[in-house]
């Protein structure tokens, strides 16, 4: 009996491996190949001739550094901007007593169940009427807000779990309001801040639709939405467009290679805390 | 004390109600109430009260979708929930290598939707794609997995459902919560590991469970990406969402009913939230907790 | 850590304080104009177009910039610019695909008319009944640039192989073909559900209409018989293999890249997909052959022509310089010899009267030819009928493809969106 579970059990984790890996490799040499005709007559094997050509043709006709930095740049701030004002929320929402902190902590938690995209008209107005329409600032400030209800959600029950004998410390060595956040909470909310800020990371890096929505010229332009735009330059030719996918995919999975323990264990930490 | 620090109490709340008010408040009031309207963007508005909803729900395709995204949110629910479950299970017990497994099975959520989806999409393609190719193996015949009615839906969730590894992994940090002296009881017991798993591990991540659900069920009510850049609601708007209807009335500048169907997909998406949580609660305590 | 944090933001705040201020315009003195342009990339216009604002931006250095920003995805441009209506905002320069949803524009106090700049003597440049196409209620909002028509393109070289020597001028003749094709090995059609608009089997369609309905038939769409008979034809051309299985489904990289290959034998396009075709499959280029589609009804030779593309400007109402530079660009795109060039370089037809005489590639001769040679030319559906029902064209196409539907529900369902 043990036996058959231990098999069992190795199917079920080889075929989510499978799922998981095997696609990005088909997908990585099927990049290579020379034309849809290899496609067919080769769809698993090693390419005839390791067409390096597709990568540039990609590459160039795509401009991926330049959507590259603007992927980077709307992501960290975003992050940061979310951080900030999340973590003002949560320190006051978990530290302090108030008339209606229910109320506010249940409206803003609210706002993780609604959906997103049911405000486009409302979301294009806005940022058209604060005249942040094609910029970056205008992504930032959009992907910053819709991620401040998890943010917050994460941030406050893990700063309630903070012992109430280490502010009233500070209280007494002289700290203010202020001070009791900066110099207390914040650096012992480290693994909190890590988990709300990868969710937000990963949320900005990926997004697609309000990008597609804000956004219009090359300048402004993210990774994401480069994606579709070249998926329908080479349409007749899969195995540049091929090409062109993997090289969006690479940065996510340079990110992950680095920053894989760290994303790992604050999703870990933030759901035991949660 | 507390009278003291409500100025920076507030002060501190001022970023927040503002981004808030601006972006979920403002958005919430203006699609509901725009919903009541005609109006094209461009002149004004007209009030119609409850036509868009009347014509939404009489609409064959509209119905279609609810339909889908119900089907969506079972999915996620119950298909991706459960597997990545038992996945977390397997790795509780920590298997040799475990923790590189667990590494790559996240490794897709890193990955953008929109790459994914591309990736799929290759993959189901009828003449160059990988699956027809496997199946030709074996002998099976390809279909053109996103052209016909009775695979393209079924294709397009796979690709998602498969996908387990963000759900996997919060379930796994829930397992290790879980004093290992229960499992030591359980073993001199004469227990055997599937008893253990069933009588303890899943009562005891419960709540986990339910968030997790939760989620997936909210997500499928509202998904709209893979869909839109698969089969754009095709063929024959069998795969159509909420999300898509949503986003083609935008399009053809029906902006009131774009609307209303944006405030069905809310109300929808609470409902079937509420329901989860009252159906497999049991009174436990929920996600906005700390145990 | 927490002041690193307040650093990295505060800088990025600045950045992005810079950022922001990027887009606003030097007002005092030199006009610079937006254009999000389709015409990039992979287009076969890309070169010209980008030739012809260099040249314009260098002859007026100090006073006009036009700055292009590209816009390679054409659905989503569609959408973008449809979006910024909405929104009241309009792009200095830009294009739209003619048809009843360009009242929206027109009906906006946002988007210039050119009635008047028109009247100055500028109408003569263009093209018989072009501007009267461009009229709406009155207005002339937009210009007739780029016009199109979309015969069947044939490959020859794949019809030889079959053992057929001509391409077939009834609908006989097409399954008598088809079948010939089909046992070489050959695809007889490219055909397409996807995209915004289905483009290919839209255009189709448009023909089978044409052959059975005549001139009038887009008197009462969705009315006359002539619809379901043409649905059946189109339903034919999904049936028994004449078409590719990924075809439902597929946008143009299928159909168009089906051809492309020499894997199917009859397409259909407009003029700017020569210059694509003499680039990428230069023996396909060779091979084709366009002209009327097999006639599915009494009415033989019926060709589908259209106004492609027409420029728009905003309004600009309170910036009379901004309004006359636009009007200035327009000019310059609309100049016989400008539009030429262009012509010469992509394949493109348009609504203003150059010399043609120049234009040395054969395919495109033959498009002028089979244009001249055409019994009657009208329009494509989706240039007729509002967007839902071109989206909803695709899904229905699908739907009655797949057996879901029989060609009366097909005409159905495009009545239904039609009326609403």
């Amino acid at each position: 009996m043990k036996l058959v579970l231990n098999i069992l059990k190795w199917i079920v984790l080889g075929f989510f491996l499978f799922v998981a890996i095997y696609p990005l490799i088909w997908l990585l040499l099927a990049s290579f190949k020379s034309s849809n005709l290899e496609l067919q007559q080769n769809p698993f094997g090693f390419p005839d001739q390791w067409m390096f050509i597709n990568y540039y043709n990609a590459m160039v006709k795509a401009k991926l550094p330049s959507l590259f930095m603007n992927s980077i740049f709307v992501a960290l701030v975003a992050v940061s901007l979310n951080l900030v004002v999340a973590s003002m929320t949560a320190f006051v929402i978990s530290r302090e007593d108030f008339k209606g902190k229910k109320i506010i902590f249940t409206v803003i938690i609210a706002g993780i169940l609604l959906p997103i995209i049911s405000f486009m008209v409302p979301y294009f107005t806005i940022i058209q009427k604060l005249r942040i329409y094609d910029t970056l600032l205008g992504l930032i400030i959009v992907y910053s807000t819709i991620n401040i209800p998890i943010s917050v959600f994460l941030l406050t029950s893990f700063m309630e779990s903070i012992p109430v004998e280490l502010e009233e410390a500070a209280t007494i060595d002289g700290a203010n309001f202020a001070q009791r956040f900066t110099k207390v909470i914040i650096p012992l909310s480290q693994t909190g801040l890590a988990t709300a800020g990868t969710f937000c990371f990963i949320y900005a890096w990926n997004e697609f639709i309000m990008a597609l929505l804000l956004t219009s010229s090359e300048s402004s332009r993210t990774l994401q939405l480069g994606i579709r735009f070249f998926t329908s330059q080479f349409v007749t030719d899969y195995t540049a467009m091929y090409a062109a996918i993997v090289i969006t995919i690479i940065p996510s999975i340079v990110i992950y290679f680095f920053f894989h323990n760290r994303i790992i264990s604050g999703l870990t930490a933030g759901a035991v805390k949660g | 004390m507390k009278n003291n620090n409500i100025k920076m109490i507030l002060l501190f709340l001022v970023p927040v109600a503002f981004l808030y008010t601006c972006f979920f408040i403002y958005p919430l009031g203006f699609v509901l109430s725009t919903s009541l309207v005609k109006w094209n963007g461009i002149s004004s508005m007209k009030f119609v009260g409850i036509d868009n909803y009347k014509k939404l729900l009489t609409d064959k395709t509209f119905l279609l979708s609810i339909k889908n995204n119900i089907i969506w949110a079972l999915s996620g629910g119950f298909i991706q929930i459960p597997l990545a479950t038992l996945v977390a299970l397997i790795l509780a017990r920590k298997p040799r290598g475990w923790k590189m497994l667990r590494t790559i099975y996240f490794l897709p959520n890193i990955i953008s939707a929109v790459a994914i989806a591309m990736m799929w999409k290759a993959i189901y393609n009828p003449m160059y794609g990988f699956l027809n190719a496997f199946l030709e193996i074996f002998g099976i015949e390809g279909h053109n997995w996103l052209g016909e009615i009775g695979t393209a839906l079924p294709s397009i969730i796979a690709q998602t459902v498969l996908y387990i590894g963000y759900f996997m992994i919060i379930i796994l940090a829930a397992t290790t919560t879980i004093p290992k002296s229960f499992y030591e009881a359980a073993d001199i017991d004469g227990c055997s590991i599937l008893q253990q798993e069933w009588y303890i591990t899943l009562p005891m991540i419960r709540g986990i469970l339910v968030t997790a659900m939760t989620l997936a069920m909210a997500y499928g009510m509202r998904h709209f990406e893979a869909t839109f850049l698969m089969t754009n609601g095709g063929p024959a708007h069998s795969t159509s969402v909420m999300g898509l209807i949503l986003y083609n009335k935008m399009d053809a500048f029906r902006l009131g009913e774009a609307n209303a169907t944006g405030t069905i997909l809310i109300f929808l998406g609470t409902v079937v939230i509420v329901l989860i949580r009252k159906v497999l609660s049991r009174g436990d305590a929920g996600a906005d907790s700390v145990q | 850590m927490k002041k690193s944090i307040f650093l990295v933001l505060a800088l990025s705040l600045v950045m992005a304080g810079s950022l922001f201020s990027g887009g606003q315009q030097d007002e005092v003195e030199e006009v610079t104009l937006k254009w999000p342009c389709i015409w990039v990339g992979e287009d076969s216009k890309a070169a010209a177009v980008a030739a012809l604002v260099d040249q314009f931006n260098a002859d007026n250095a100090g006073k006009i910039t036009i700055e292009i920003e590209a816009q390679p995805d054409y659905d989503g441009y569609r959408q973008k610019i449809r979006t910024s209506l909405t929104a009241g905002i309009v792009p200095d320069i830009f294009t739209v695909n003619h048809g009843p949803s360009s009242m929206e524009f027109y009906e906006s106090d946002l988007v210039m008319d050119f009635t008047d700049e028109l009247a100055k003597g500028w109408e003569k440049d263009f093209n018989e009944g072009t501007i009267s196409q461009a009229t709406m209620k009155g207005m002339i909002k937009s210009l007739p640039y780029e016009v199109a028509i979309t015969p069947v393109w044939y490959n020859m070289d794949l019809l030889k192989k079959a053992g057929v020597s001509d391409y077939p001028k009834t609908y006989a003749d097409f399954m008598d073909t088809a079948a010939k094709l089909k046992a070489a090995g050959i695809i007889p059609t490219s055909q397409m559900t996807g995209g915004s608009n289905a483009w290919t089997s839209m255009l189709w369609y448009s023909h089978f209409l044409a052959s059975i309905g005549g001139p009038d038939v887009y008197e009462k769409p969705f009315e006359s018989d002539a619809y379901v008979k043409a649905a059946e034809v189109l339903l034919a051309m999904y049936s028994d293999g004449n078409t590719s299985i990924d075809a439902i489904g597929g946008d143009a990289g299928v159909s168009g890249g089906h051809f492309l290959a020499a894997e199917s034998a009859m397409f259909i396009n407009g003029p700017w997909y020569i210059g694509r075709v003499r680039g990428d499959a230069p023996e396909v280029y060779a091979a084709t052959e366009v002209g009327p589609a097999p006639a599915a009804g009494k009415n033989k030779g019926a060709q589908i022509g259209f106004l492609q593309t027409n420029f728009m400007a905003a309004a600009n109402a309170d910036n009379p310089a901004k309004a006359a530079a636009a009007v200035k660009f327009i000019k310059w795109m609309t100049e016989a010899e400008n539009v030429a060039e262009i012509s010469k370089q992509a394949g493109s037809l348009f609504a203003i009267k150059y010399d043609s005489s120049t234009i040395s590639d054969p395919l495109q001769q033959k498009f002028i030819e089979a244009s001249n040679n055409a019994s009657f030319t009208i329009p494509h559906l989706a240039s007729v009928v509002a967007a839902d029902v071109v989206s909803e064209f695709g899904q229905a196409l699908g739907s009655m493809a797949l057996g879901e539907s029989t060609p009366e529900e097909f005409v159905e369902m495009l009545k239904k969106v039609n009326n609403q």
